[in-house]
């Protein structure tokens, strides 16, 4: 599936990107990405913003070497699993570290990045990703 | 500009990525001697990063400092020479990021290495005139140097920022006084579709960096009515090790008042976070009730310089966020090709 460059879906998602903003089902408790106002799972429209948390626990990691086009100029890189302390949990980049600087278990902690980018003269996409915590 | 009133530095906070190329690697691609190199080491970006990523984690860090809720942030300046966007600001995505809602002041500055201090200058005013609470002043550049010219020993990436705002709730230091002195003096310059700069070897020394340096910070005093003695720690802008402590030497300063101030060594030139990130490396060390001038120089060219004292709330702020010696610490070292990969100077790949 082609990244979607679009602007306007960008910034549909900024704050999903930026802060890991998402739509919790005050009915049901799933948490929601998408901006629709309805739960994905119950379709109860009370749905409430809350920012996941800035650390979590490195359930699962590996390594990419045969990346989509969007991301080619970033390879190798590291995706992985990642569980807050309610049981959520994120698929995202790991970025800062090789993959022997990482251990299932492990604490990281959210941080801003470039995503990638359409071309030079088109957008730049940013949003999360993790990284172990500086301390 | 002079006596600035009712302005305090409630957090600050450094970044630098961890990366880092030493100068002795540069210097055995393009055949140069290693005994008179300018810096020992440099930082360099990973590639997902750039000003503004830099940029939102160095206000992370004040912004935890400070103990300040983002809604009462009134304005965000970031000085950059390296902004991603030629045309859109950079100030909007790190409010976003940092959760400021929209009811805030966003400039993006530039005055080469200068353009983080201008961030203090104008968000002290704004905050002197009681038109905002607090504001975000941050400096952050990926700098360019173009392969094998002498920048690029030294063009290096980091973000320092600072809060500021009221005084009177365990703030980290006051600002007391200001002064900026500027010329049109073309010592460095890039032109717009440039990819790298351009610069005039020593002419940016003398008349650029030492002549509007040493007037800042003679004119600072002499307004203040201090004498170098009455001071604690001097912090310069440093493009390499050597300007700092021979401006020092000018002003008869004493090397232990400027040297931990000084990072430029260890992780190159920051540009516009260059002197903020001296200001950082010494608020991490400096005990309150101390004073320090801290004198920013960009090409084109000026200097800004402040009197800044510490204040009691500057310890507990202090062990809320990472050290910038912790930050640097973590370096891992990258050979001339990565690093050309990573400052995106391999085109057409």
């Amino acid at each position: 599936m082609r990244f979607n460059f679009r602007p306007q879906n960008h910034w549909r998602f900024k704050r999903f990107r930026y802060r890991t903003e998402v739509l919790r089902c005050a009915n049901c408790g799933t948490v929601n990405v998408t901006t629709r106002p309805v739960c994905r799972r119950c379709r109860s429209r009370n749905l409430q913003r809350e920012e996941l948390p800035e650390r979590g626990r490195l359930v699962a990691f590996t390594t990419v070497k045969s990346p989509t086009e969007e991301h080619k100029e970033l390879a190798p890189y590291i995706v992985g699993l990642v569980e807050f302390e309610d049981g959520t949990r994120i698929v995202t980049q790991i970025t800062d570290a090789d993959p022997e600087d990482l251990k299932t278990g492990m604490i990281v902690e959210r941080v801003l990045r470039k995503i990638t980018h359409d071309g030079d003269a088109g957008i730049i996409i940013y949003g999360f990703k993790f990284r172990p915590p500086i301390t | 500009m002079a006596r600035i009133r009712n302005v305090a530095i409630l957090g600050y906070g450094g970044y630098v990525p961890r990366l880092r190329i030493k100068a002795t690697e540069i210097a055995r691609i393009w055949g140069r001697e290693e005994d008179a190199l300018p810096v020992r080491e440099k930082s360099v970006n990973e590639l997902d990063e750039d000003a503004i990523t830099m940029a939102v984690e160095a206000a992370k860090y004040a912004m935890r400092r400070a103990g300040i809720d983002p809604s009462e942030i009134g304005a965000v300046n970031v000085g950059s020479e390296s902004h991603p966007y030629a045309v859109k600001p950079s100030g909007t995505v790190v409010a976003e990021a940092l959760g400021i809602p929209p009811n805030f002041l966003a400039a993006d500055l530039e005055f080469a290495c200068k353009a983080g201090t201008e961030s203090l200058q104008m968000i002290s005013g704004l905050v002197s005139a009681g038109i905002i609470k607090a504001g975000l002043a941050i400096g952050a550049d990926t700098a360019q140097g173009r392969p094998g010219d002498a920048l690029e020993f030294t063009a290096a990436a980091g973000a320092a920022a600072l809060v500021v705002g009221r005084p009177g709730n365990g703030e980290v230091a006051s600002i007391e006084y200001a002064r900026s002195y500027v010329t049109d003096t073309p010592d460095f310059w890039r032109r717009a579709h440039e990819r790298y700069p351009s610069h005039t070897f020593r002419f940016t020394g003398e008349p650029a960096y030492f002549h509007h340096t040493l007037s800042a910070v003679k004119g600072l005093l002499e307004e203040a009515g201090l004498k170098v003695a009455d001071v604690d720690y001097f912090i310069f802008h440093q493009p390499n090790y050597k300007f700092p402590l021979a401006a020092a030497k000018v002003l008869q300063i004493p090397k232990e008042k400027v040297e931990q101030g000084v990072v430029t060594h260890l992780i190159g030139n920051t540009y516009a976070a260059s002197s903020l990130m001296g200001l950082v490396r010494v608020l991490d060390v400096a005990r309150p009730g101390q004073l320090i001038v801290l004198t920013s120089f960009g090409s084109g060219a000026g200097s800004d310089s402040f009197l800044i004292e510490t204040k009691e709330g500057l310890p507990e702020k202090r062990a809320k966020a990472p050290l910038l010696d912790a930050l640097i610490s973590r370096a891992k070292y990258v050979d001339y090709a990565t690093y050309l990969r990573h400052r995106d100077k391999i085109r057409g790949a």
